[in-house]
């Protein structure tokens, strides 16, 4: 609809009266060719990959690079680059080794590489970055104890040796994380001092890495503002100036990039990414990614022990009515909880296509022939959550299942389906394994000592597996492991798979070079805008 | 009246002392006891249970509430509001960068609003049953009806989007423009008086979109309320009297202004206190920083410190606006300072 159809033109003209005296007020400047202005949620909370506060990941990825990272490789249908979780190249690094029993790992570090503060990277940065992640105890110290790092010890001035307590086959893609991070250790322990000696005050406001960019300033609540490294070992990125300004209103967002204002924009809706993409003002790069909108059953708490049960729930879920209700029809079909990017997902074991007949009499097998009442708890974490449960509760209402909504606050969700407590029976939630990894996707979210295990998934059959899996160095006998150990956990039915929401990036049509990573957040180096 | 002033304020301050305790030890345990808990968002999504208690213990959350709040209490006795867990600043320092920001688009939009609303109102009250009159109150239940929220959206898609009269609503100035150095925390102040004007002009040019939003939603009330004020005074014994003494219309319609202005005033006053928690909304939709969308991201991410200390900011913001008033209306009317 046109904009003159909707005001009279009384309105029209005091407005274009009022033009004139804006004129001289002046509009906003455009920012320059080489600056990205990105309308982010917010402020970064803080730069300490091991300390991560809202939006501090979607920073440090920028200014903070791995040893190793993954190659990528065409789509064949879209000709698009896309990361090959099983290619994994040197960055940092040059080259490495492997002792026989795959316990010790020797890197050769590339030389020259130098932070924005002129020092040149050695064994010793790589050394000090993994301890404070160790000593820390935070999401670093996690990454060292799921690749079974013990220690890490410099050999000379650019060789790094790395000892694991057993062979890990996640520990190289480990290395392509921001955490441990790799810091210029030489500036970063100017700021040390006998109460700080890891220097986490400097660290949390400040960047001190090898990585293409760097925080030139902060204003908390208005802007962060990013410069590339002006020593940076690999190709000159083409944004010099990134301006990651507060926006915290996903409406304003959508307005700002749809007039140019901004060159990238993070978290829209589906709605907004639906009308964007037929806006050729914008453009929208779309993936599957890794994050699984599922519902998940905690099977050590009654009635939801019952096996019958959980399956007719499965059974009673309306997949497509979801994807249309609440994806608007861009979801993908989860069956696996191993997200179908990673190398050796297996769908087979899959079987709950919709089925309410079959869900019923499930029911009756499972000791309720009359139906049963149950409770789904959500929280507003995820913005699917709500129309995900509504519409659950209205499909297996159709299979005699009849489910209570519950809101919970977003705090409550976090905190009982951490691991000292997982005490909610049927809940809805989103984890993305950031290593692209089957091994890594199968502990974190179903082994009983993983760390996002939140419905306490138990069975020891699959933990047995998966612990083989962990130390197996065949890849054919480990992908076996891999597939035998998906489909126990998906015949156990204790995640309803729904749907694979997809990654929808949303950025001035000029922008090229976007490949989607498995921590969510694009790289600006590899942007750059071809008009 | 030696005592007279002195002891007032005096009287009004220690009055203030238990309400700023209390608003604390309410806003203290509300926000303890009200579900929220932001280990779980500080630890991440792969911390062990162990780790979870860790951070419990280094907050503090391990220990009995009623410690918890002494110890707080304390550190606040002594200006230590805390640390922000989610920004990991002072939270005295994060106010205290955020309270211009806030207090430029609330008293730039109350004091419009005011201006409008205060002259209206009362010549509706005037002419109360005219046409003039049933506008306002037309206009007035408008104001009060439409959203806060809506109203800014509705004000950026018209005159951003549709008409690119107003700048982007991303901040308080443009990316394109240098800030001047921060002297009170207002863009338009500080870039005045560093004689930067492209600064303040930039500046003056994004406060105009939100501040009319907030002088549109303080409108409806104070015109309402001066109306009402307004008919109440002209309905008054000695407004009849006067009038009955055969005193001039310009005369009368003077004592009905100065009659009227200590009640619209206080109620201007409590406006601004009011409008503290809209304001957030608008600083929301406009992305403009001020301590408003600071204080809300607070509550939001269970970000404890900050949320007592936005509280905490409000109340003081109250007892300074009331005694702001008190004060005034000390000045402008005589009558009441025998029982102040």
């Amino acid at each position: 609809m046109r904009f003159q159809s909707l005001i009279p033109s009384w309105v029209r003209h005091a407005l274009i009266g009022a033009a004139c005296v804006s004129a001289t007020l002046g509009a906003v400047a455009p920012a320059s060719a080489n600056t990205m202005v990105i309308a982010a949620t917010r402020t970064p909370g803080g730069f300490d990959g091991d300390a991560l506060k809202p939006n501090t990941q979607n920073v440090v990825v920028q200014t903070y690079e791995g040893l190793t990272k993954y190659g990528y490789k065409k789509d064949p249908t879209t000709g698009r680059l896309e990361v090959d979780a099983s290619d994994i190249q040197p960055h940092l690094a040059e080259s490495w080794t492997v002792s026989q029993d795959g316990k010790t790992w020797t890197f050769k570090l590339r030389q020259g590489v130098k932070s924005p503060f002129g020092n040149e990277l050695t064994s010793a940065d790589v050394v000090w970055g993994w301890e404070k992640s160790i000593n820390q105890k935070r999401t670093g110290a996690f990454i060292a104890r799921v690749s079974s790092v013990s220690k890490v010890e410099p050999v000379d001035r650019y060789t790094v040796r790395f000892m694991l307590e057993q062979p890990s086959k996640i520990f190289l893609a480990a290395l392509t994380l921001y955490t441990p991070s790799i810091y210029d250790s030489t500036e970063v322990k100017k700021h040390a001092s006998a109460e700080d000696p890891w220097a986490l005050k400097w660290i949390d406001r400040n960047t001190a890495g090898f990585g293409a960019y760097h925080l030139q300033s902060l204003k908390a609540g208005e802007e962060a503002i990013f410069v590339v490294n002006p020593n940076y070992f690999g190709p000159k990125p083409y944004y010099e100036r990134v301006v990651y300004r507060e926006v915290p209103n996903a409406g304003t967002r959508f307005t700002l990039l749809r007039t140019g204002q901004v060159q990238w924009t993070e978290e829209l809706t589906l709605k907004q990414i639906v009308e964007l993409k037929k806006d050729k003002r914008v453009k929208v790069e779309s993936d599957v990614g890794t994050g699984h909108a599922s519902a998940r059953i905690n099977p050590t708490i009654k009635p939801f022990d019952n096996p019958k049960l959980r399956q007719a729930m499965a059974y009673a879920t309306d997949y497509q009515a979801i994807n249309k209700a609440v994806f608007e029809g861009l979801g993908t079909q989860a069956r696996s909880i191993v997200p179908p990017i990673i190398p050796g997902t297996d769908t087979e074991a899959w079987t709950f296509a919709t089925d309410f007949n079959k869900a019923k009499s499930l029911l009756g097998e499972a000791g309720y022939p009359n139906g049963i009442d149950i409770t789904l708890e959500y929280s507003g974490i995820f913005w699917f959550e709500e129309p995900l449960a509504i519409q659950l509760k209205d499909s297996m209402a159709k299979a005699g299942i009849r489910v209570a909504l519950r809101k919970i606050t977003d705090a409550d969700m976090r905190s009982r389906t951490a691991p000292n407590r997982r005490d909610l029976g049927f809940f809805t939630f989103m984890d993305n394994p950031i290593v692209l990894d089957p091994v890594y996707a199968l502990f974190l979210n179903a082994h009983s000592q993983g760390a996002s295990n939140r419905n306490n998934y138990r069975n020891t059959d699959f933990d047995k597996i998966v612990d083989a899996a962990r130390v197996e160095q065949d890849p054919v006998l480990r992908e076996r492991l891999v597939r035998q150990a998906q489909r126990i956990h998906t015949g156990d039915s204790s995640w309803i798979m729904t749907m694979y929401p997809g990654v929808h990036e949303a950025m001035a049509p000029c922008i090229t070079g976007y490949v989607w990573q498995p921590d969510y957040h694009e790289r600006w180096r590899e942007l750059s805008c071809k008009r | 009246m030696k005592n007279g002033f002195q002891g007032f304020l005096l009287r009004r301050l220690l009055v203030s002392i238990p309400l700023v305790v209390a608003v604390l030890f309410v806003t203290f345990m509300l926000v303890r006891i009200g579900g929220q808990d932001p280990v779980a968002l500080l630890a991440g999504p792969t911390a062990s249970a162990a780790e979870h208690e860790a951070i419990r213990a280094e907050l503090g959350l391990d220990r009995p509430l009623l410690i918890q709040f002494g110890i707080y209490l304390g550190g606040v006795i002594q200006g230590n509001l805390g640390t922000s867990w989610l920004s990991s600043g002072e939270v005295l320092d994060e106010i205290a960068s955020r309270v211009f920001i806030t207090l430029e688009l609330l008293l730039w939009g109350v004091a419009i609003g005011a201006i409008i609303a205060i002259p209206v109102g009362l010549r509706a009250a005037a002419r109360r049953g005219s046409l003039f009159d049933q506008t306002v109150r037309a206009i007035s239940l408008t104001g009060f009806s439409v959203p806060t929220y809506w109203l800014g959206l509705i004000a950026i898609l018209i005159f951003f989007y549709f008409l690119d009269l107003a700048p982007a609503p991303m901040g308080r100035i443009s990316a394109a423009v240098a800030r001047p150095e921060a002297i009170t925390g207002s863009y338009l102040i500080d870039g005045l008086l560093a004689a930067q004007w492209e600064s303040a002009r930039s500046a003056f040019t994004h406060l105009i979109l939100p501040v009319c939003t907030i002088a549109v939603i303080a409108c409806a009330p104070i015109m309402k309320q001066a109306r009402a004020i307004g008919a109440e005074v002209i309905e008054s014994e000695f407004i009849r009297y006067a009038r009955a003494s055969g005193l001039g219309e310009r005369r009368v319609r003077r004592m009905v202004l100065r009659n009227s202005l200590v009640p619209i005033l206080t109620f201007v006053g409590t406006e601004i206190i009011g409008l503290l928690g809209t304001s957030s909304l608008i600083e929301l939709i406009f992305s403009w920083g001020g301590i408003g969308q600071w204080g809300l991201q607070a509550i939001l991410n269970g970000d404890f410190a900050a949320v007592q200390g936005y509280v905490l900011f409000a109340a003081l913001l109250s007892v300074i606006v009331f005694l702001i008033i008190d004060i005034a209306v000390w000045l402008l009317e005589p009558r009441g300072r025998g029982t102040a």
